[in-house]
């Protein structure tokens, strides 16, 4: 047997730790994430008054969703923005929400697979609400959030009003009993 | 080659549960779904009796030369398997999601340098080339498959792309059989390769072990169905055929605000 090299153990060593680290981590956090059962997925979600959201999401698109025309959009204040959201902390709610309204769609993905494009849109429509909340804490940490707040928030807050009034209608029309639970929520 | 008791028993186990996983994959109808794993597992058969019979009737040689051969056939296959789980996980709408595709390219250029990065690094205490090859090659497999289902699941996990049952069960036999894989190869590394060598032989007794659970493992977790598909009716097809339509526009209205 000939002299062991150390280099190499000590290399595998650290990369079998590291890789056992990240898969148990993945692992645990995939299997908290992701119950099995609608009552589990629904107790996720955080509660958020949706007057408010909708209230937000409105003052940028019209109830069908198109964008309104320069003069009747954004009139909401900065100050009346903040109050109506919450703040940093009511976007990270609704961040956090936005993975369980995937999680949602992907429930009834399960045995609807027509399903599919819309859970695919959702999730990059919560890739989109983490960039404008990521934008946000950028600009927090450099001081300058009042000034980012009102253009990001509002669009974050639009997106999420979309993403939760897609979950309801996917709900709706794969005619899920479990609907009216999501529509007294969302 | 002497083959011991424990041996055959290892070779008999191991053929006969693969057998029945691919009594499984065609009775359960996973074939065609999983035509890589498929061609996977019917290699694992097809190598087992061929290597057995070299075995028996063939000379040292011709068994080094059969088994480095299925051994090429065996990593290429496992290689396709990765593609196959990654393409049912990342291509929801039959392409590639649009915001993985640069982190997917950063992970396999990673993988692929960390593993031949590992690999020669090794020292292999060889008698033959041929020894020496097949250590590092096997190294160099199982290093490799660790990393990218290891990698897959994380980055699976950042983009929020769900896995269904049936890939996750697969993903994770052949990611953990890859794992332990990369402890036996470097024992092997460390000990030499040769049946001359008694720890070499108790190596490939666990390597076969480990594999032997890795396959009543996928056996168990494939015999059952997933969740059923249900038929949507015309209606509900109808509401989300609007649904659908109306994602689409919004999705372009916002990307239009973006810029």
């Amino acid at each position: 047997m000939q002299t062991p090299n150390l280099y190499f153990f000590a290399a595998i060593a650290i990369f079998f730790s590291v890789l056992i680290v990240i898969a148990g981590y993945y692992y645990w956090r995939n299997r908290r994430s992701s119950p099995a059962q609608f009552e589990d997925l629904f107790a996720q979600l955080k509660w958020i008054d949706r007057n408010h959201i909708a209230q937000v999401a409105l003052d940028l698109v019209d109830p069908s969703g198109r964008s309104k025309v320069d003069e009747e959009a954004a009139t909401l204040e900065p100050s009346q923005l903040w109050n109506l959201i919450g703040g940093l902390d009511g976007l990270e709610i609704m961040e956090r929400n936005s993975e369980v309204l995937i999680a949602l769609a992907f429930y009834v993905q399960q045995w609807y697979p027509e399903a599919v494009p819309v859970a695919e849109r959702l999730r990059l429509d919560a890739r989109e609400l983490k960039f404008h909340v990521g934008r946000l804490r950028g600009a927090a940490q450099q001081g300058n959030l009042q000034i980012s707040f009102p253009f990001y928030a509002q669009r974050a807050v639009t997106t999420y009003y979309r993403m939760t009034r897609r979950v309801l209608e996917l709900y709706e029309a794969a005619n899920v009993p479990m609907v009216a639970d999501l529509q007294r929520s969302l | 080659m002497h083959l011991t008791g424990l041996d055959l028993l290892f070779w008999a186990a191991g053929f006969v549960e693969q057998l029945g996983l691919l009594f499984v994959l065609w009775y359960r109808r996973r074939a065609g779904a999983f035509p890589f794993f498929t061609a996977l597992v019917a290699l694992n058969v097809t190598r087992t009796i061929t290597l057995y019979l070299v075995n028996r009737y063939g000379t040292n040689n011709d068994y080094a030369y059969s088994y480095w051969t299925l051994a090429i056939l065996d990593m290429t296959l496992q290689l396709c398997v990765v593609y196959e789980v990654a393409s049912l996980v990342f291509r929801p709408l039959d392409v590639w999601a649009e915001d993985i595709r640069s982190s997917f390219v950063w992970l396999i250029s990673l993988s692929l340098l960390v593993a031949l990065g590992l690999t020669w690094l090794g020292s292999v205490p060889s008698q033959t080339w041929m020894q020496a090859l097949t250590t590092r090659g096997n190294l160099f497999a199982s290093t490799l498959l660790s990393e990218l289902f290891v990698a897959m699941m994380a980055l699976s996990m950042k983009v929020q792309l769900p896995w269904r049952t049936h890939v996750a069960k697969i993903a994770q036999g052949l990611g953990a059989y890859s794992l332990i894989s990369v402890l036996i190869d470097t024992g092997r590394s460390y000990f030499g390769t040769g049946r001359e060598r008694p720890a070499f032989v108790a190596i490939s007794h666990v390597r076969m072990a480990a594999y032997l659970g890795c396959v009543t493992y996928w056996i168990a977790s494939l015999w059952p169905d997933e969740v059923p598909a249900r038929t949507m009716t015309a209606e509900m097809r109808e509401k989300l055929f609007t649904l659908q339509a109306q994602v689409a526009y919004h999705l372009q209205d916002l990307r239009s605000r973006k810029k």
